[in-house]
């Protein structure tokens, strides 16, 4: 599976024109063609030689002895096109001799009587030697031509993964395919995880399984952003390169190549593997990237679907509410001086307020379990906020005498205003039914580090050891509770809380009476460091 | 002052719409009702109520979208009625160009004080250059700002705060607006320069310990320099 689908998505220039007889697998028909194997070139050379002295052997008697020479020429330049210099060299000075030996009069020595057949050899000497190092030399220039071609094409057919694989799998497959065929070797690919840690089980499409040692090396290589292993100057003792991954903003794992064969890695090579791995890095980080978007748009559908929901119950609920409401406010206008009428017409509106303040608890306890409650951070000034959170709290807290105990020069605080009124209010309204008529209510502010810290006393009961614990869960009501409340108003308060990243806190005061504390982190900001602007 | 106005109310629940009837029947006006917010746009165009009141849950479309097609070709005061009780709803509805809001459930008393605030006009230069509530008293010709009959020093910046806010007095007016008209358009992410300020105003002009204070904060929304109390009593029909 992994043969057939590698071999279908290699380039077309690499599928095709293999050298023959250097087979299998383009990697050694690539590594042929940097590093000649002089032995069968020697022996082809040795044999092109014999064949050709053969049919000069035969032609000779016909044309002479100088055509042959024409002859051992062409030799050289055919030769020249297809093998190496070193071969090449010793074709063009053995057919010199050659030619001066068997067929330069007197035959069967090198010694030359006639001048002009010396100064031929020389020439043929020297014109063999020339042209068999011109040809070799158009022959490494179109090797290497060749080389940048197949790299050209091999990056063209990555980056064409890049753009349209829509299986990261098979793309991955592809690309290890590929680098494999291309250095030859072993490749193994590992990958960033959900927690931007390296992993430590290759990708199922690696080829080489890494020692503890070579893990150590690949995670070198993905922490310092820097290539390591063997072939670097990080860990060289290793028996693989790895490689980062580089994508554009992060490392999204660590390619490592391993070719036991290899003694060097020439620039062109090394500069081309960490073109591979920016690569692979570019199309895992494309894939991070869609899964975010993905992810996120899910979330969003998701939560727009709840607050469509929400609202729908909330106006279900409210509407009829309001119509009672309206309902009571014209007809206690009606009654006229019906002393006995207007008193149950406020009875029945006294009953639609604690409805709706029900109502209104149970919706922001739904909103906090959907998780919809974001904060909207704005600067914000704490004596406002208490006095503000004060008029909310409204006729319940009237009864009681509240004292504000907060420092005059409080900085700004970027807080959302309305959730820590709502909070302070369910504060205040929690003091106020738990405590007579009459008696003080404290309300402190006070910065704690880079924590703002709101604080309720009471003069009531305090708490028990029970509702010490459990005073915050949502629906919990202490034994001694008086009937109207929900048991939602402090939860509300926590849920508040921990959506701004704070916490609360219940406690018996030492002289009696409990205290709630919310704690949140804040930013602050001084207002004496901003001039009038006017 | 409601003698002669006319109301238009918008919104689909018809017990709504009838007990609102009653209410401001009962006050004066001329009540008017549509279902939907495009018959309320028509109506709007050719009954030319006084003033709206808006309901943003409408079945055919959007509150907003019905009061941004309305603020492209009229001026009339709007007020948005509503069960939407975050501040986000409120700033939307505010910066599309309505002029006040109240939440569903509404306490009558409050509503109509809010629809009177509403169709007070703006007062533009040449008018009645005094404004007074409570103790607070301002006169914008001299720029002299009194509280119980003692002038009180105020800053520029300060003056500049509260007369956008007397010119708008019962109706709350949002953080970007201040901003805008009293630091300029590039200001409007300054929030924290307004809540300096306004605390000093605070200092300056509101009584220590009355239990009714002038300045009202809307968390997350802006601030309303309420009306005195007496303005706030309904006339006994």
């Amino acid at each position: 599976m992994v043969e057939s689908g590698r071999s279908a998505l290699l380039p077309a220039g690499l599928r095709g024109n293999r050298l023959p007889g250097m087979s299998p697998g383009l990697g050694k028909s690539y590594m042929m063609l940097q590093s000649s194997t002089p032995v069968r070139e020697f022996l082809l050379a040795a044999v092109s030689i014999a064949l050709v002295t053969g049919i000069a052997l035969l032609l000779a008697p016909f044309t002479g002895y100088q055509a042959i020479a024409l002859l051992y020429l062409l030799l050289v330049v055919v030769v020249g096109l297809k093998l190496s210099r070193g071969p090449v060299l010793t074709v063009a000075a053995s057919s010199a001799l050659l030619w001066n030996f068997i067929f330069v009069p007197p035959h069967f020595t090198l010694y030359i009587d006639k001048l002009h057949d010396a100064m031929m050899f020389a020439t043929f000497f020297a014109v063999a030697m020339a042209m068999g190092h011109l040809t070799s030399r158009l022959r490494l220039s179109e090797i290497a031509e060749r080389r940048r071609e197949r790299r050209t094409a091999a990056l063209y057919e990555l980056a064409h993964q890049a753009a349209f694989t829509t299986d990261l799998d098979i793309g991955l497959r592809a690309a290890l395919g590929l680098i494999e065929s291309i250095f030859g070797g072993q490749v193994a690919l590992l990958l960033r995880q959900k927690d931007h840690s390296l992993s430590t089980v290759p990708h199922p499409a690696s080829s080489y399984s890494l020692s503890e040692k070579e893990r150590s090396a690949a995670a070198h290589a993905f922490s310092r952003r820097m290539p390591a292993g063997k072939f670097t100057d990080a860990l060289p003792g290793s028996e693989a390169l790895h490689l980062p991954l580089q994508g554009r903003t992060a490392v999204m794992g660590v390619l490592s190549v391993c070719s036991s064969s290899r003694k060097s890695l020439d620039p062109s090579e090394r500069e081309m593997l960490e073109a591979f791995a920016v690569l692979i890095g570019l199309i895992l980080e494309k894939e991070h990237i869609i899964g975010a978007i993905k992810r996120s748009e899910i979330l969003e559908t998701s939560e727009r679907l709840r607050r469509a929901l929400l609202d729908s119950v909330s106006h279900e609920l409210k509407t009829p509410l309001s119509a009672v409401q309206a309902g009571m406010d014209a007809l206690s206008k009606q009654m006229g001086p019906n002393e006995e009428g207007r008193a149950t017409v406020r009875e029945v509106q006294s009953a639609v307020q604690r409805l709706h303040r029900v109502i209104n608890n149970l919706l922001s306890m739904t909103r906090i379990e959907a998780g919809i409650v974001q904060p909207k951070l704005d600067w914000c000034d704490i004596g406002d906020l208490i006095q503000s959170a004060i008029g909310l709290a409204g006729d319940a807290a009237s009864g009681h005498r509240i004292i504000v105990d907060a420092d005059e020069n409080l900085p700004m605080v970027r807080i959302d205003q309305a959730l820590i009124e709502q909070c302070l209010c369910n504060f205040l309204l929690n003091a106020a039914a738990w405590s007579r008529s009459g008696t003080n209510i404290i309300v402190r502010a006070a910065l704690e580090g880079d924590s703002l810290v709101l604080s309720v006393l009471d003069e009531g009961p305090g708490l028990s050891h029970s509702d010490l614990a459990h005073v915050f869960e949502k629906f919990y009501r202490a034994s001694n509770a008086r009937p109207g409340g929900t048991g939602l108003g402090l939860s509300i308060v926590d849920g508040f809380a921990r959506a701004h990243g704070g916490q609360v806190l219940a406690a018996n005061r030492a002289g009696g009476g409990a205290e709630f504390t919310v704690k949140i982190p804040v930013e602050t900001a001084r207002a004496d460091g901003l001039g009038d602007l006017a | 002052m409601s003698e002669n106005s006319s109301a238009l109310i918008i919104d689909d629940e018809v017990q709504i719409r009838r007990l609102l009837r009653v209410v401001l029947e009962a006050e004066g006006y001329r009540v008017l009702d549509a279902e939907t917010g495009r018959q309320g746009l028509s109506d709007v165009a050719l009954r030319r109520p006084d003033v709206v009141l808006l309901d943003l849950g409408l079945p055919d479309m959007d509150g907003l979208a019905v009061l941004r097609r309305l603020r492209e070709w009229s001026h009339v005061p709007v007020l948005i009625l509503s069960v939407r009780d975050g501040p986000e709803d409120k700033v939307a509805a505010l910066d599309a160009g309505a002029d006040d809001y109240v939440t569903k459930p509404f306490d009558s008393a409050e509503l109509l004080a809010r629809l009177r605030a509403i169709q007070r006009r703006t007062p533009s230069p040449g008018d009645d250059p005094y404004f007074q509530t409570g103790h607070l008293a301002v006169d914008f010709s001299s720029h002299t700002v009194t509280v119980k009959g003692h002038e009180v020093k105020l800053t520029a910046t300060e003056y500049a705060l509260l007369k956008v806010l007397a010119q708008h007095a019962g109706k709350v007016v949002t953080h970007k607006k201040l901003l805008r008209e009293v630091w300029g358009p590039n200001a409007e992410g300054q929030a924290q320069y307004l809540r300096v300020y306004m605390t000093h105003l605070r200092k300056k002009i509101e009584l220590p310990n009355a239990p009714n204070k002038l300045l009202k904060t809307e968390a997350g929304i802006g601030y309303r320099l309420v009306m005195s109390a007496e303005d706030k009593i309904p006339p006994s029909p």
